[in-house]
């Protein structure tokens, strides 16, 4: 999935890719790397929908394990928010996967906090506690999407347009792109996200488009009664921060375009890696024309 | 700041009074040294007189002026590469003496070369500094035959490449910015074309290149490590001649010859390249449909009013385009100068400037098109100097002067136009700047053996409004912003740079210099990659940015061999930077308003010794340099204050050039390079999100790519030459990285798509063997 935003590195990228292309070439090469040791690394979220919230706890490992990362059972995991404190249960199937009791919807503007007890990741014998928090952020409306056939400097395709109104607040936002009943491309690097410093507070209409389903893509390529689905999510900034910097990890550096490699910030503390967030989901369809 | 301008006004009309003063019983001699197949002035050309065992050299516009006791005297003019010349003279009262020099080929071969090459790196006071002709640049083999003065200055001492390819250069530990690279006295900002892999300099228009890596003259000063000083040729004043060459990827032309009189000449020089014909031969249509090009303008005015005023124009615009049907990117430079040189009598040389330089790029979609994006961000300079020479005695000349330079910078601004036709613009607000100094130094001989130089410089440098500028906390979160007016002189730095040198000769054939420079730098470049990209943005000191300061001490020990032949050094350095810049991990520095947030300021040092030997036979030529340092960079907001190697930090750089006549019509050059791994990053542990595979680092810069290694080797034919047959050609087959060296550009990791558990580090390499193939001509 192209994902087309303003202001994005991506769209450099994309125009000066092919001198690259044209002069570089790749080629596997071993490397030996040095070993670290291990953190507690959490991906969960809690949002608008009635849903069962879930989070999962997994190790980190050395760089070339090559193998999927351990999780995390028996540990004890609390959601709180307002006066309610929520034990998450692991799942009976999904070592490391903990959900709430019971389906319920996050409200916008409220605290949620997870504390993540009686793991031990340093292996000392001793447990430690790992905590964090997201408040939902919300506001915007989203009206509608269309879609426009077009041709573009990726190929032919369907380009997607965002009828929305973003609030007064400075807003971040995360998007992901359905066909049918397919979610294309789930994984984070495939995760759009952006600011509204371009359009704070006003009405998006008809202006760059936001994603481009490639007619070159099986997965993506759009027929006429298929139906396209934005998911937009109201992300808070840490979220934000979070995604970008794994993208930009993800997409790799180079030379001419990237600082150093980092660390990808968190807001687990205690040393985990990874991301706990609220935040709200805004959807909406269009059906290719004939 | 009125106050401040008044002093120096009454200060340089003092300095004027005393240098206009005449002392009984001497006389001065004075001219100029040219070239005497082109007339071209030869700067740092050196003058001896024998019977006082005293001397002077060329300024930069090929003028010296010698004060003696009126007697019977022989001149000595000697230049590099050309024939000495001796003139007896009787100095009765003030004569003025011009030299013509004649080049020396080795194509003539009843001409032995006999003349004494010199001895003036052993006798120049200056530490840490490098003149480089073009005729020894032109032996060096070029990257796809484009001869690039940017590449042999890395080959020096002391300078490392930022990346393979780039034109950005790391003098002494310093960053790519902190180098200021004039051009005909003007400010270049990005000395880049096509990604750096070319400089913006055609060599056919360049006369002299020299670079100051430690003991930066007074006269200059706003960067930290380096000064590179390239001067355009003036046109030839004796008969009108072209010279260009059609090359594999770039084609040239220059023009020049005297205009209407000998008084006046002139010089065009226009280059084009083809990258385009290289993306035809991709299989990808994505690819074969951009167009990818850049072209140079150099033109240069001269005209000579009488013996005391020489006025110059020259100017430079050059442009990279890459675009497609759907986007676009253009940039390029814009520089301009005129240049009034005036004697005010002929022991005082004076030179007044007027300069603007002019950054720009512009990318988006193209006009007219829906939905329209465009993004324009540029930097001009308007600026004026005034520079005086004053030659009292032989023993001692001073140089004083002042300049101030007003920057615009317009960081960015963003406008989308809806197909609905709403239009959304988001405009970075503009940083104004004046930044002025004023300066006094001096040379003087102290006996036979001791020579110093010592300047103070006393820079200025002020933030003008209008201007919004944020507020930061502790955190680097921006809390609030103040406003300033227009006009309004809102924020304030300044400081003195002294810079001291000697000289001591241990004999004629050797000395033992030392130095000590200080340097301020108040405009820096936002980027945190190697090689830098056309749309780093400069910015100004602020509040919010104190100015950079580096404190330099160097000695160095010059020794020449075999009558001069061999000419070689030691230099050590130790450098020590203040306000050192680096920016937060996962910076975001494009179009970003709060960019003074991502900064984080510390200390950055760096030592080494530079071993330079310079050769130049009958038949072969050529230098070797090494350079063993080490540069850390300490910023307590990086890497968790732990110390790291800085981004260039080469602790060993290794470049051997060597040319060689295998006859008077066939030569051939090479060069080896070799340099330590640069500094990386690279992961330890890695851990699972949303289906990829993330990675954690320990430590910023704590590996090295593999070391980096090079031969490039050029072969070039002369044609014929026939008495009466004005055109000469010559062909030159070059290649680069000749045994296809896989030098890594960027190390990355994968995840493979079938199984995504595994994860393999993909190093890119950008070249492998590059032939090349030009014809340069001349008539």
């Amino acid at each position: 999935m192209k994902k087309l935003f303003l202001g994005n590195i991506h769209l450099i990228v994309a125009l000066l890719l092919p001198v690259l292309v044209t002069l570089s070439c790749t080629e596997i090469v071993e490397i030996d790397l040095d070993t670290t040791y291990t953190r507690l690394v959490v991906e969960g979220g809690v949002t608008n929908d009635s849903i069962h919230h879930q989070v999962q706890l997994s190790l980190s490992r050395d760089y070339f394990y090559n193998q999927a990362a351990p999780r995390v059972s028996n540990a004890v995991v609390h959601l709180e928010f307002e006066d309610i404190s929520l034990l998450m249960e692991e799942h009976d199937n999904i070592p490391g996967l903990y959900l709430t009791p019971y389906a319920f919807r996050g409200t916008i503007g409220t605290t949620y906090s997870l504390s993540i007890d009686q793991v031990d990741v340093d292996e000392d014998g001793t447990y430690e506690s790992y905590n964090a928090s997201s408040t939902m952020p919300g506001g915007v409306e989203l009206d509608s999407i269309l879609l426009n056939y077009s041709s573009s400097v990726y190929g032919n395709g369907w380009e997607v347009y965002m009828f929305a109104l973003d609030p007064p607040s400075k807003d971040w936002y995360g998007m992901r792109f359905w066909k049918n009943s397919e979610l294309i491309s789930p994984k984070l690097i495939d995760y759009s996200i952006q600011t509204d410093d371009f359009y704070n507070g006003k009405y998006l209409f008809y202006g760059i488009p936001i994603a481009y389903y490639s007619d070159d893509e099986t997965e993506e390529q759009l027929f006429p009664g298929d139906t396209v689905s934005l998911e937009l999510h109201s992300i808070e900034r840490d979220y934000y921060n979070f995604v970008g910097d794994a993208q930009l990890e993800i997409f790799g550096s180079n030379p001419l375009f990237s600082g150093p490699p980092a660390n990808i910030r968190s807001n687990i503390d205690n040393g985990a890696s990874g991301a706990f967030t609220a935040y709200s989901v805004y959807r909406a369809s269009a059906i290719v024309p004939e | 700041m009125k106050i401040k301008l008044v002093n120096i006004g009454i200060l340089l009309l003092i300095l004027f009074q005393i240098t206009a003063l005449d002392v009984l019983g001497k006389a001065v001699v004075s001219g100029y040294v040219r070239d005497a197949a082109s007339g071209e002035e030869l700067i740092g050309a050196n003058i001896a007189i024998v019977e006082t065992g005293s001397g002077t050299i060329t300024n930069s516009y090929g003028y010296y002026s010698v004060s003696l006791r009126t007697g019977f005297y022989t001149l000595v003019c000697s230049y590099v590469g050309y024939d000495t010349k001796r003139i007896p003279i009787e100095l009765g009262k003030d004569i003025e003496l011009n030299f013509e020099l004649t080049e020396l080929t080795t194509q003539l071969e009843e001409v032995t070369v006999s003349a004494e090459a010199g001895n003036a790196n052993i006798t120049r006071v200056e530490t840490g500094s490098t003149q480089l002709s073009i005729q020894s640049i032109r032996k060096i083999p070029a990257f796809m035959g484009e001869v690039d003065l940017i590449k042999a200055i890395q080959l020096l001492p002391g300078v490392a490449v930022t990346s393979e390819g780039s034109s950005g250069f790391s003098v002494r530990g310093g960053s790519a910015d902190q180098n200021l690279i004039q051009l005909d006295e003007a400010t270049v900002y990005n000395a880049s074309h096509l990604m750096g892999f070319f400089s913006v300099f055609n060599n056919d228009a360049i006369k002299d290149v020299k670079l100051y890596k430690g003991d930066i003259p007074a006269s200059s000063g706003g960067r930290l490590s380096s000064l590179l000083d390239i001067r355009m040729k003036e046109g030839n004043k004796k008969q009108f001649k072209a010279t260009g060459g059609i090359g594999t990827i770039a084609s040239r032309l220059t023009l020049e010859g005297p205009l209407f009189s000998d008084k006046v000449s002139f010089l065009v020089s226009a280059r084009r390249t083809y990258a385009d014909i290289f993306l035809a031969l991709s299989k990808d249509s994505a690819v074969r449909d951009n167009s990818l090009f850049f072209y140079d303008l150099n033109g240069k005015l001269n005209y000579t009013i009488n013996e005391n005023n020489r006025i110059f124009l020259s100017g430079y615009f050059g442009k990279d385009v890459f675009a497609n049907d759907f986007a676009g990117m253009y940039f390029g430079n814009r520089t301009f100068s005129f240049r009034w040189n005036h004697l005010f009598s002929k022991k005082l040389f004076s030179n007044f400037t007027l300069l603007n330089s002019h950054y720009f790029y512009d990318l988006g979609t193209p006009e007219g098109s829906t939905p329209y994006f465009s993004w324009i961000s540029f930097l001009d300079d308007y600026g004026g100097k005034a520079d005086f020479i004053w030659y009292p005695m032989p023993e001692h000349t001073f140089k004083y002067g002042i300049s101030s330079t007003y920057h615009v910078i317009k960081p960015g601004a963003v406008t989308v136009e809806d197909q609905g036709g709403g239009t959304t613009t988001s405009e970075l607000s503009s940083n104004h700047a004046l930044e002025s100094a004023i300066y006094l130094s001096g040379e003087s001989k102290i006996g036979k053996r001791l020579a110093l130089r010592y300047g103070l410089r006393y820079s200025l440098f002020n933030s003008v409004g209008p201007a919004s500028v944020y507020n930061y906390n502790d955190e680097y979160q921006a809390i609030d912003s103040s406003t300033y007016l227009k006009g309004d002189f809102f924020n304030s730095y300044s400081g003195l740079e002294p810079r001291l040198a000697a000289n001591f000769l241990l004999g004629e054939r050797s000395s033992v210099k030392a130095s000590y420079a200080r340097t301020r730098q108040y405009l820096q470049m936002s980027s945190n990659s190697t090689a830098g990209t056309p749309l780093d943005i400069w910015f100004p000191a602020s509040p919010n940015v104190a100015p950079q300061i580096s404190d330099q001490v160097s000695l160095g020990y010059f020794r020449n061999f075999m009558d001069n032949k061999i000419e070689s050094s030691l230099e050590l350095y130790y450098k020590k930077m203040d306000n050192a810049i680096d920016f937060r991990d996962h910076a975001q520095l494009f179009l970003n308003p709060k960019l003074e947030g991502e900064l984080r300021v510390g200390e950055a040092t760096s030592y080494g010794a530079e071993f330079y030997i310079k050769y130049d036979f009958s038949k072969f030529s050529g230098w070797i340099s090494y350079t063993r340092s080490k540069t850390t960079r300490d910023i307590p907001d990086i890497n968790e204050g732990v110390p790291y190697p800085a981004p260039y930090d080469k602790p060993n750089d290794l470049a051997i050039v060597f040319s060689y006549e295998i006859s008077p019509r066939i030569s051939f050059g090479a060069n080896w390079i070799y340099s330590t791994g640069i500094p990386f990053t690279l992961p330890t542990g890695r851990y699972e999100f949303g289906g990829n595979i993330l990675p954690i680092y320990t430590g910023r810069n704590e590996y090295r790519l593999p070391d980096y290694h090079r031969l490039d080797l050029s072969v070039s034919i002369r044609g014929k030459e026939k008495p009466g047959k004005r055109w000469q050609g010559e062909w030159n087959i070059s290649f680069y990285n000749a045994y296809a060296r896989k030098n890594v550009w960027t190390l990355n990791f994968q995840q493979d798509e079938s199984k995504p558990d595994i994860t393999y580090a993909e190093m890119t390499y950008l070249f492998r063997i590059i032939p090349a193939l030009t014809y340069n001509f001349t008539f």
